[in-house]
This record gives C-alpha cells, structure tokens and sequence, in this order.
C-alpha cells in the first residue's frame, strides 16, 4: 500500500504516464482494505449473537440494535473510502495514504526481525499461563535481547535474571498481584522461587 | 468567612508532617505507575487500597488523591518517551510530544507537559474548593440524555483529530465501538459478539486494547529499525524551558483547563475524553492546527492541562453527592467506605475538617506535581540510556502484566496481543488506531446512555435534541464536525476543481 | 488467535486438574502461603467492600496474607470462571453473590451452583423501593397507586433487565402495579438518577444508598421480605399491601471451588464466622444495613440454589 501511495506522488506531475497506468493492477492494493472492511461490516451483523436473536424488552431497541447500527454507518464509511480510492484512481491521483512516520524518516525496517519479535511476544503471552510468570519472563527477556544484538552472555543473564526479580518483588511482592505460576510442576517450581524470594 | 477558616483547618492539617509526606509518597508513586507503560493510574490506585487500611480516612484520601492527580500526568512521560501512553488519558500527548522527544527536545515537552497539567490540575482543585456546591447541583441536571450527547461530542472529536480522511478515521472509531460491545450487553444482560467463547463474555477493556495496539507495535519498531531513543546531549544543558515559552502558550492552557473541569464534573466522562476534545479543539483554534503532529507545544500542552483538569472536577461529586463519575473516583469512594465514612452531603455537616484538607491536598499536590514530575522523567531519561533492546522487553513484560493487571485475567493478556499483532499491521498500513481506542472507550458509554435515555423516556427518540442540554451539546457537536471537515471539503472541492482542470488541459 | 488462546489455556488447565487434585495436598499446615481472595467486581463496589473487609480479618485469622485480586466482568462471571477453574486446595477463595447467580438465569457464564463449595453466606439485605425526598408519592400505597392509575408511567430506576431488580417489577406488574424499568448498568448514575429526579423510584438495596438514606434524600416506602427489617421498622413489607414478593434477598458469600477438601473447608468457615462475629465486621455491616448470622454448610449451599431455581423460574414465565 505505501508503496503505490510513493509512486503516485512521484508520478503527478507526469499527466501522460500517469494515463497509461491507470489499470487495475495499480487499483488492487488501495481498494483491498475498503472492500474486504466493507464486506466484513455487511456479514458481521449476523454474527452479534450466538443462536436465537434476544427479543427488545422495555422500550428500549433491544440488544443488537447498537452494534448493528454501528455496523451499518461502518459499511457507509468503507463505501465512502472505497468510493475515494476509485475516484483518486480515475483522477490519477491516489488519497494520500498516511505513510508511517519511519519511512518519512528514511530508516529501514527489518520486516524479518519484526516478524520474528511478533512471535516471541506472541509466545510469551501463550507460555505465560502454562510456564509460569518467573520463568517465562528470564526467557523472554533473554530471548528479545538476544534478537535485538545483544550477544553477551555475561549481559543477558543478569538483565534477565535480576530484572525478572524485581519484577517479582515489585508485583507479586508489594503490588499482591496474582500473576500465573503454571501449571503442575511449574506451579511448585514458581511458589518455591516466590518462597526463596521470600514473597510468599 | 466559615469557609475560610475551615481553609485554615485543612491547611494546616495537611501540612502537617505525617500528612504532607503522604502526599508526596502518593504521588510519586502515581507519577511512577503512570509513567510504567501498561500501568494505569487506576490500576496503581485499586494496588494502593489495602495500605490505606492502615491509615486515617483523611491520610487514605490524601494518597490515593496524591497517586490520581500524580498517574493522571505521570502516563504522559511515556507516551513523550517512548509513544507508548501510560493511560488512556495520555494518547493526545503522543502525536505532538513524541516528535519534540525525537527532534532532542525531551526536557522541553516533559516540562510543558508538566506545567500544563499542573496549571490544569490546580484550576480545578480551586473550583472544587470554591465551586464544589453549584457545581454539584450542576451535575445533578444532567441526566442520560446529556451525557449520551456528551458522549457524542467525544466521538465526533476523532474527526478533528484525524489527518486527512475523516472516513477513515470513522470507520476506524465504529469499529472501535463494535469492539466495545462484545461481552455482555449492560442493559439486557445478553452476550453479544462472544463466538462460542465464554471468557469473551467479559467484554474486551479498553486499557487493553490500547496497550496492545500502541506498546506491541512501538517494542516492535524498536526492533526492527534499532532506532536511538537516547536524549541527545545538546538539550541536556541549563534549564530545560524558560517562562517565556509557557507563557506563548497560555491560549492552549486555558482553554484546556477550562474544558477539563467542565468534562470532569459529569460523571462517566473523564480525562480521556477531556483531552481527546481539547485536542481536537485546540488543532481548529490554533493558528498552526495545520503543524499539530509534528511537534507543536500548543498540540501538547492543551490535553495535558485537560486530563489533569478533570481530576479535581471528578472529586466534586464524589465528596458532595456520595457518586463516584469514574474508576477512580469509585476506589477513593471505597477508601472511605472501608474506613467508615460515607461521602455525600452529610459529611460537609459531619467532618468538614476532612473535606477541606482533602481540598487543601489537591491544590497541594498540584503544585508539587511539577517538581514530582521533573524528578521522575530525569529517572526515566536515565532508565532511556539502557539499550533500545533491553528497553524494548521490558516494556512488553510491563504491558503483559499491565493488561493482566486490570483484571487479573489471562483472556486479557490474549486479547492485549491480538490488539498487539493488529496494532502493528495498522502502524505499518497507515490505518489510523487512535479513533479506534476512542471507540473502545467511550463505544459502551454512548451505548447505555441512549438506552437508558430511550427506557426512560418511553422509546421516544426525540428526547436527545428536546431536552435544552442536550440539544445543545449535539449542536455543538455538529458545528464542531461541520468546522473539522471544512478543510478537507475545501480540500475535496479544490481536488474536484483541479482535476476538471486536468480533463480540460488533457483534452486540448 | 484469541480463540485458540482460549482453547490452549482451557485445555492447559484441564491438563492441570488431575495433578491438582491427586494427592491430598499438606492440609494439616494449611494455611502455609497467601491466600487469594477473588472478588468478581470491580473495585469501589458492595462486593468490593465485603470481600476487602473480610481478607482483611481473615488475615488475623490465618495468619497468611490475603491479597484481594479484582477479577470483573460478565457480570461476576469471569472471576466465577476463574474461582472454578482453580485447584480445589484452599488457597483461592472468592465472593458469590445474589446478582451473578441470578444471571445464570439469564443464560450467562459457563458454571452453575454445583460448581462450588460454599462457605459461608455472610451478608444478606432485602431490596427496597426508595422515592426521593420530593417526590409525591412518599408512601407505598401512593406509590402503588399511582402506577395502578397509570400503568408504565412511573420510572423505577434498577440495575438492568433480567435482574432481581427485574424480576421484583415483573411480580409487581403482575400484581396491577405497572411501573417502567429504567435500567442503569453503573450504580453512580442509578443512585443519581431518583436524586436528579430522573427517575419517579429506584429499587437497591438500603446499604448501597446509605448516605442518601441518612442525609434524607431518599426515603425507603417497601420492603420486599418476609418481616419488617430491624433498621426500618417504618417501612412496611410487600406481604403487609397484599404482595407476595419476598425470598429475593441480596445475599453475599464467600465461596470455594467444589472439590476443595473438607478439613480445609471447615478450618476457613471457621476463621469466616470468627471474623463476622468481631466488632469491626459489626461496625461495617451495620453500616451497610447487611447484618446476618452468617449462614454456612448444606443451609448455604441451599440458599444459593434455591435463589438460583426462584429466578429461574420467574424468568420462564
């Protein structure tokens, strides 16, 4: 997307190739978003309830009258900006597309890296109920700064180990959050570290 | 002259040793938690209530007080640092204070954040004490009706805050609004949007929602760009901003304050709206409304005043009426009840004392906010100097354990890197998320105010624009509207001309 | 993602029951390590306050510390949904109350009664109507009236439809006393609304609205109970005008999940009705207006039942 939305401003000032390229290739990538949001808002309303459809009681609407409602005026939006990018397309020049702020700064995005920190948070936050909060987090944290260039092991384990108990001390010691254990063994594996720290 | 001399009273009780520390205690650790991404000041202060076990009632308010009007600005040395908002209050600070952090001038937006809070903090610490009484009788007018139009303003506010395509940016908001109404619906007890998932029954907050889209997608642009958040060493030097530069924007100040303390007395409104509104408002009246986003100190210094305007307007019907308008008011009400005092009109007649140094605290705490304030962002800036690798964990464990925090609930910590992922592939799309966590916030809000409106008034929907209030509130609203999208109607005409042009010229 | 999230945590703590519950666990040094308390509100609210109060005496009793984790949402359900799924060891306990069972009603959450061990009911208050201080109307008998006179015209603010707020209504209404339900999910607006004069009446309980009730801004005119309550011996029941609409308490309990060893039962029922008997607890239910002799083994898992079965019928009808 943002790479089409650079090469229409590049191509303005050129009426006569910006005519040629007006084709449908180019059209794709802007009118992906709009339709498949405007699609979306129009089969959502089925999905409000599970079942049979509450009746209204009261003198109110009922249940799905708000979100459908809302539903609705979000189809008449994706309509609206669909309608833009066509027109924008027709006149040859794309809506300006809010580029993110890092390209305007000319840094480079390692998209790989970027993908790969999704994951680990996203495994964090799945491990984090089975594994245990202490454990989870002296991995993650090693992990990440692993990823992100730091390679020294004399570095990465105390960052991890001691921020992980301060961590500890801070939340599950004077903040008496219950954050996860885990499950099984690692349930007596948290409450004897949250003993040794003497938190519990 | 009573009221003076229950002003003496209170002064004197909170300055005594015991209490004034307290105070202090309260706040920084308000500044602290707010500052945390993924810690929110509410969530600092339902951690704070059992030590309040242990104080006096009046000890208890004062540092619950102290960590509110502390949290309430503390969020925004995040959202400056790091465009992460430590509250949901704080995401106006982001789009204009962020840009300052990244042009070298930290120092100079944490400390026009600051000021402008406490200016904004004390105004309305002096209206509780002085215009606490007609204020209240005020609030009590109000009924769902106004605060559903109230609520309309909020959200018609994302128009004025969006760059170029309103469409968008509404879109962006209804499906934050959608978001909003998973989970059981407030008023017929009925689960909607939960796709055979019982744990989605509980609805999906908009803390979390705004913690996995704004932290998740910034640990990840640290990642992936190596970017240095580190301060640069020029603007380290001598004193950060001189009175001067306060004083150019004293417009933004006032209007934000006084935008504050009017929001802050409705209940259920609160500093996220507030601000949201001031920003919008103050993007239209401000000659350069045109650079807001880049880094302009009207831009920042406007919601900030707002936010911390709403929390000394938020305990005027609290302590007067006995109604909490907010989360955190509701925990400052079962402070007191925990400790035997029921706040409303009778404690004016039972424990004055107590009230007015309650008062004297609040203007209190304002004033020493901006040193609390400066103190706290000199750590943090410390804290910026380790590597943006380190930095970047850390931040993901706060908001894991902040999203977890505010119900201590795993499902949530699912649903905040959902949010997270989706955050992510909106920042790199250019899909604005702000409306979105507007939507979330103040979607279920509207919601129950124009159903309890239309229960009341027998499903007659005339109600909204009947009632004087409201009808004026959503006129406002629409003028607001009309007044945001004049420059992109001018803009969509100017377009629409051009390009007749265009055809024309081609053709010949 | 946030389904098979769903999925992988249900199943994990599936995995997790057997191990649980296999061996007995070390009962005779129980309690050895903090006790979580769940309280299924929000903070600020009556279940709030019971289940803070409570921990907190709890704590002189056992010795451990006992943090209170406000697990909110559905309801009361999510934080159910968490009491239920952990291990039947002691060491998490949680608030049950009258609104969350009366929403199983309804069709919400994913536990029921059996779910539970009860421990103790140790609050329990009938619900009243109160009319605001100007209201014309200041008796039940003026009040009823009125609404037989006109049906629906009177507003009656309460916490949502299918409620017990709801149901009481629904009884009346079926009684010739036709009144419309306003429903108002946030108890600060509810309680503003009669005092606004947004609203004609609201139905609460008397605990919640204390400060009005003392500052004379609301005025109780019914309660639906068996017998007058000791507080408001004024106001008349709903059985003295010739309506049978009673047994629908707002109780509140303390509750662990089924299972849980009886040895670790008995030793927190105790340390309950040891605390509920001390003269702080006093103080702060008579301030709530919620004073009971608390009620513990098989009569309390009754109670929750029998509350459970009322609703459910009445809502079928």
């Amino acid at each position: 997307m943002k790479i089409t939305a650079l090469s229409g401003e590049h191509m303005q000032d050129d009426p006569a190739f910006q005519r040629q390229r007006r084709n449908w290739r180019e059209m794709v990538p802007h009118l992906l978003a709009p339709a498949t949001f405007l699609v979306a808002m129009l089969l959502l309303p089925q999905a409000i309830f599970e079942g049979s459809v509450p009746q209204a009681r009261g003198n109110g609407p009922g249940p799905g009258a708000w979100p459908g409602t809302m539903l609705h005026l979000a189809a008449i939006c994706s309509a609206i900006w669909l309608i833009q990018e066509i027109a924008a397309w027709w006149r040859n020049r794309p809506a300006p597309v809010e580029v993110p702020e890092l390209e305007a700064a000319g840094e480079e995005y390692g998209y790989l890296k970027a993908v790969l920190g999704l994951g680990l948070i996203i495994a964090y936050g799945w491990l984090l109920p089975i594994i245990g909060f202490t454990l989870v987090t002296v991995l993650f944290i090693a992990t990440w700064c692993v990823l992100g260039g730091i390679r020294n092991p004399f570095a990465v384990v105390p960052v991890a180990v001691l921020g992980t108990i301060v961590l500890l001390w801070m939340f599950m010691g004077a903040a008496v959050m219950p954050l996860p254990r885990g499950i099984g063994v690692f349930d007596q594996f948290s409450i004897a570290t949250l003993q040794m720290l003497g938190i519990y | 002259m009573g009221t003076f001399e229950l002003l003496a009273g209170g002064l004197q009780n909170a300055f005594a040793l015991g209490a004034f520390l307290t105070i202090v205690i309260g706040l920084m650790v308000g500044v602290i938690a707010g500052a945390l991404p993924g810690i929110s000041f509410v969530n600092a202060m339902a951690i704070a209530l059992p030590f309040t076990y242990v104080m006096t009632p009046t000890q208890a308010m004062l540092f619950l007080g102290g960590i509110y009007v502390g949290g309430v600005f503390g969020g925004s040395i995040s959202s400056i640092m790091i465009n992460v908002p430590g509250t949901p209050a704080s995401l106006p600070a982001c789009w204009d204070g962020y840009p300052m952090t990244r042009r070298g001038e930290v120092r100079r937006a944490i400390s026009i954040a600051v000021t402008a809070s406490a200016t904004g903090g004390l105004a309305s610490a002096l209206l509780l004490t002085f215009g606490a009484a007609p204020f209240a009788s005020f609030a009590l007018r109000f009924s769902q009706p106004e605060f559903f139009a109230a609520t309309v303003l909020g959200l018609i506010s994302v128009i004025a805050i969006a760059k170029d395509r309103p469409a968008v940016s509404l879109l962006s908001m209804l499906l934050g609004i959608v978001v909003g109404t998973v989970g059981v619906d407030s008023t017929y007890g009925v689960p909607r949007f939960t796709f055979g998932v019982p744990a989605l029954q509980s609805g999906i907050d908009f803390t979390v929602v705004m913690i996995g889209l704004f932290a998740v997608s910034e640990v990840i642009d640290l990642l992936a760009t190596n970017r240095d958040l580190r301060p640069k060493k020029t603007a380290g030097q001598g004193l950060p901003i001189r009175f001067r530069d306060i004083w150019d924007i004293r417009g933004a100040i006032a209007r934000g304050a006084g935008l504050g303390c009017i929001i802050g007395v409705v209940p259920g409104a609160g500093a996220t709206p507030a601000a949201v509104i001031a920003y919008g408002i103050e993007r239209q009246a401000s000659p350069r409304g045109r650079e807001f986003g880049t880094g302009v100190e009207s831009g920042l210094a406007a919601p900030e005043a707002a936010k911390n305007a709403t929390t000394g307007a938020a305990m005027i019907p609290l302590l007067t009426l006995g109604i909490p308008g907010s989360a955190a008011t509701a925990i400052m009400l079962a402070a007191m009840m925990l400790h035997g005092v029921n706040p409303g009109p009778m404690l004016f007649l039972t424990d004055p004392t107590m009230i007015y140094t309650i008062f004297v605290a609040m203007i209190v705490a304002n004033l020493l906010m901006i040193g609390a304030g400066i103190g706290v962002a000199q750590f943090f800036s410390t804290l910026m100097r380790t590597p943006p690798a380190v930095l970047a964990a850390f931040i993901v464990v706060l908001s894991v354990v902040g999203a977890y925090g505010v119900r201590n609930n795993i499902f949530d910590v699912y649903v905040c890197l959902a949010f997270g992922v989706l955050g992510w592939v909106m920042k790199r799309t250019g899909f604005p998320s702000a409306p979105l966590v507007l939507g979330v916030i103040l979607g279920p809000l509207a919601e129950r105010y124009f159903m309890t409106s239309l229960a009341s008034s027998g499903g007659d929907w005339t109600v909204f624009f009947t009632r004087p209030i409201s009808g004026t509130i959503l006129l406002l609203a629409f003028l607001f509207a009309v007044w945001s999208l004049y420059p992109s109607i001018k803009g969509a005409l100017a377009n629409f001309r051009a390009s007749r042009e265009a055809e024309h010229g081609s053709r010949n | 993602m946030t389904r098979t999230a769903a999925f992988l945590a249900a199943a994990g703590l599936f995995v997790a029951q057997p191990v649980l519950n296999g061996p007995a666990l070390a009962q005779t040094d129980y309690p050895s390590r903090p006790i979580e308390m769940i309280v299924t509100f929000g903070p600020g609210g009556g279940a709030d306050l019971m289940g803070r109060q409570l921990a907190r005496l709890l704590t002189n009793e056992l010795g451990v510390s006992i943090p209170v984790s406000n697990v909110a949402g559905a309801s009361g359900n999510a934080g159910l949904t968490r009491l239920a799924t952990s291990a039947p060891d002691g060491y998490t306990i949680g608030t049950l109350i009258a609104l969350t069972v009366s929403s199983w009603a309804g069709g919400l959450g994913d536990v029921s009664p059996e779910d539970f061990h009860v421990v103790a009911v140790v609050q329990s208050s009938p619900g009243f109507i109160f009319v605001p201080a100007a209201s014309p109307h200041q008796t039940a008998e003026a009040l009823f009236d009125h609404a037989r006179e006109n049906p629906g015209a009177l507003r009656v603010a309460t916490s949502g439809y299918g409620t017990m707020d709801d149901v009481t209504l629904q009884l009346l209404a079926q009684a010739g006393i036709e009144m419309t339900n306003v429903p108002f999910e946030a108890p600060s607006e509810r309680y503003a609304a009669p005092l606004g004069g947004h609203s004609d009446a609201i139905y609460e309980e008397p605990g919640d609205v204390a400060q009005f009730i003392e500052a004379g801004q609301l005025v109780p005119v019914v309660v639906f109970a068996a017998e007058r309550h000791p507080d408001f011996p004024d106001v008349p029941t709903a059985a003295e005008l010739g309506l049978d609409i009673a047994e629908l308490d707002i109780f509140r309990s303390i509750a662990v999940p089924a299972g849980t060893p009886d040895e670790i039962v008995a030793r927190l029922e105790e340390a309950v009705v040891t605390a509920v008997a001390s003269d702080e607890w006093q103080a702060f239910c008579q301030q709530t207006y919620t004073c009971i002799e608390p009620v513990t083994g098989e009569a309390a898992q009754e109670m929750v039942t029998g509350f459970h079965d009322l609703i459910a019928r009445q809502l079928q009808n």
